[in-house]
């Protein structure tokens, strides 16, 4: 048995003139949070449909938990929860359940058994009222959501894939997804979601992989990621937001490189050959009042909006959620 | 093959469980039969309301033929004409009142008999109801006869014979002679077979457009990937087509076996005076009786009439799941499907001719075409004897064509299925045929 839950090697896709994926590659080890990050269009979405043998790609081999694609009982392993949810709106809430229990292989007792317990975990069975005999399109958007929620995990899959889990989501079932996501890897669960909401990723992901524009951009353990993309990076508070001949200080380009003023919070990355003493020596020339200055990794979203950059993401994403 | 079971179990039980398949059930054959011999009963019932002899007739033949056609009408046409008796010079001016008279509404018609009449060759009408054909074909029937009695009378038999000697209407009896023995009452049979094809013909259509409903939903509700990411598209389509099939199956059986029992108990209760040609002797119109007496089928017959329904439920079925695949919408679907509805209102459109001439070329090259031979092979089962090698041909063409339809509509349905947006064109199609 092979401790790559997932294994892609090579992988392109084109559709018509467009390249979706180009030469992907990626590998997930077993009982791992994975994180597949890029903008919208990046091929995040194309990516997993061909991890789940959707589509398949034109090009390179894929394997799931240690099965060469072809394999399709090892589908049954792996639960799937589109970016784009939807259920037969016409049927009740338990016969949806059991259906799609029942092409992952689960009998009805089975089915059933566990659909008590995870209605009942979601509140959507109780004393007062159970939801299970009611048709799906009587349910609220966030209740269809628990619902679809539950028929991907119905069978207790190996592997996870979520596509875009925190889209659509009031804050409330964000966090619970997140702790869903903590709780399955506990449970030895391999996890991997697509996401460009970076502070997420940030958070649950033991490793990731930015993609843009169809390609890897870089990949590995988010500690590895963080360290290598260097020591360059500042952090500065100010007790005001930076104006004037303080700010003249952070554009100058023979001292920052890139900054990203947030208010009071400035983040920054020093030019090449100018040192972050540098820097703060000039601040305080320039009469700036420091709350704090410090030498710190990047996050997350930094890199990948450095990686990326503004070209590989399209208007209105900024990344922040 | 459990989750392939799975599937139709779904799609099955979802359309079972709902009022509309009770209803539909209980009440479609009462549907059926409303539909289809609703225009028989009242084309039959028209025959007492007609006006052919509301008319005036101007007779200018100078020997009272008007008196006899007034008299070979009868009194059931529509009240008695009014007879204008004009010398050969003075039918323009009988005319031109006659018109006023028609124009008035005091009459719809007005008919000159003259010379030409007498001599057996024509005879003029002009009216409302000049392209009602009934009327027409009544006063023609008077007119022959009047003109007969004229002659008889000419070549000395008494008056009071003529009535006797010209009052003819002698009813054909057909009998269907055929390799494997003889048949009674053709014309219901021919009345038999209309049924079971428009009922062949409603049950595909209707049942094809709820696949096409069915795969459009999936798409539209995003539903279709989770369950793809489980199952292949082809296995979702073939349960699909086939748990639908079995819905329509359920249905016909629940219909045919009613039918059997309303044919052996109910029938001879309502119809105590026999069956099939008894009431065509009496001249009425076809009842229930008739059409159930006709459709006694040999049990080979039977075999075949269910095969090709089964083939062509899964030829359109196919073809409406790939046309929801292609589309977003119910109203793009109308568009998409038009072609599909084409090739089913094909066979619609030439059952009539088929069924002047079951066993005529157009009737066989239809059963070997793979989208009308559905509907019209049964409907030549059901009205005629069709040699068994042309049955087996058809039913080959039929599973031939099923399987293209499938290896076709499985590629669209591949890809189409979470293709979003625009509609493919027809170049678009086959790159998806190809490279699905």
């Amino acid at each position: 048995m092979t401790d790559l839950a997932i294994d892609v090697r090579g992988v392109s896709k084109s559709y018509d003139q467009h390249v979706a994926v180009r030469e992907l590659s990626l590998q997930v080890p077993r009982g791992m949070v994975y994180g597949l990050l890029g903008p919208n269009g990046a091929g995040k979405t194309t990516t997993i449909r061909m991890l789940l043998d959707i589509i398949a790609p034109d090009t390179g081999t894929i394997s799931l938990l240690g099965r060469p694609h072809g394999d399709r009982t090892v589908l049954d392993k792996v639960g799937y929860l589109p970016e784009e949810r939807g259920l037969y709106k016409k049927m009740k809430v338990r016969e949806v359940l059991r259906f799609l229990g029942a092409l992952k292989g689960l009998s009805q007792g089975d089915a059933d058994r566990r659909i008590d317990a995870w209605l009942e975990r979601l509140q959507l069975k109780s004393e007062a009222k159970d939801w299970s005999t009611a048709k799906v399109d009587e349910l609220s958007r966030g209740m269809q959501q628990k619902v679809q929620f539950t028929a991907t995990l119905l069978h207790d899959p190996e592997l996870v894939i979520l596509d875009e889990p925190f889209s659509g989501l009031d804050p409330i079932n964000a966090q619970a997804m997140k702790d869903t996501v903590v709780a399955l890897r506990e449970a030895g669960r391999t996890v991997i979601f697509s996401t460009h909401i970076m502070d997420n990723a940030e958070r649950l992901c033991d490793a990731v992989c930015i993609v843009s524009r169809g390609e890897k951009v870089l990949d590995g353990r988010v500690a590895d990621v963080k360290a290598a993309a260097g020591t360059r990076a500042v952090t500065v508070t100010f007790d005001t937001t930076p104006e004037g001949a303080v700010l003249a200080v952070l554009r100058d380009p023979a001292l920052v490189a890139q900054l990203d003023v947030q208010g009071r919070k400035v983040e920054l990355e020093t030019a090449p050959g100018a040192d972050a003493s540098r820097l703060l020596a000039a601040l305080v020339g320039a009469g700036a009042h420091l709350e704090s200055f410090s030498r710190v990794q990047p996050s997350l979203h930094r890199i990948f909006l450095e990686r990326v950059g503004a070209t590989g993401v399209e208007a209105g994403m900024t990344g922040h959620g | 093959m459990g989750k392939l079971l799975a599937v139709i179990r779904r799609e099955y039980l979802e359309r079972v469980r709902t009022k509309w398949f009770l209803i539909a059930t209980l009440f479609g054959p009462l549907f059926f039969l409303a539909i289809s011999l609703l225009p028989i009963w009242l084309a039959s019932r028209d025959e007492g309301t007609r006006e052919a002899g509301n008319v005036v007739v101007i007779d200018a033949t100078g020997n009272g033929l008007a008196a006899r056609l007034v008299e070979a009408l009868g009194d059931s046409a529509g009240g008695r004409p009014e007879i204008v008796t004009v010398a050969a010079d003075r039918i323009a001016a009988a005319e031109s009142s006659a018109t006023a008279a028609v124009r008035a509404k005091r009459r719809v018609g007005y008919l000159v008999l003259d010379s030409a009449t007498l001599a057996g060759e024509r005879a003029r009408y002009a009216g409302r109801n000049a392209q009602t054909l009934t009327d027409m074909q009544r006063l023609g029937r008077a007119i022959d006869r009047a003109v007969l009695a004229a002659r008889l009378e000419g070549t000395g038999i008494a008056p009071a014979r003529l009535d006797s000697l010209t009052s003819i209407d002698v009813r054909l009896q057909r009998d269907e002679l055929t390799e494997t023995g003889r048949t009674k009452g053709g014309g219901s049979r021919n009345l038999a077979g209309f049924f079971v094809a428009f009922l062949l013909y409603m049950i595909l259509a209707i049942f094809g457009q709820n696949i096409l409903r069915s795969v459009i939903e999936e798409k539209s509700t995003r539903v279709a990937e989770v369950v793809v990411a489980s199952v292949k598209p082809d296995t979702l389509l073939l349960g699909k087509v086939l748990g639908v099939g079995a819905v329509a199956l359920t249905q016909v059986l629940v219909w045919g076996v009613s039918a059997l029992v309303i044919g052996s108990r109910v029938v001879p209760l309502l119809a105590p005076q026999g069956r099939g040609g008894a009431a065509a002797a009496r001249g009425g119109a076809p009842g229930a009786g008739d059409v159930l007496a006709g459709v006694s089928f040999e049990p080979g017959v039977l075999v075949a009439l269910l095969l090709f329904f089964v083939l062509g439920f899964v030829f359109f079925a196919a073809c409406y799941a790939a046309v929801g695949a292609m589309v977003n919408s119910e109203q793009e679907a109308q568009q998409a499907s038009l072609p599909v509805t084409m090739m089913l209102v094909a066979s619609a459109v030439f059952m009539q001719p088929i069924l002047l001439s079951p066993n005529g070329g157009m009737a066989r090259t239809l059963s070997f075409v793979p989208f009308t031979a559905p509907v019209v092979m049964p409907l030549r089962l059901a009205a005629t004897s069709v040699p068994a090698w042309e049955i087996a041909v058809s039913l080959a063409c039929v599973a031939a064509g099923c399987v293209a339809a499938l290896w076709f509509a499985a590629r669209i349905y591949r890809v189409g299925l979470l293709m979003y947006g625009k509609r493919p064109t027809v170049a678009e199609l086959a790159r998806w045929i190809r490279h699905a």
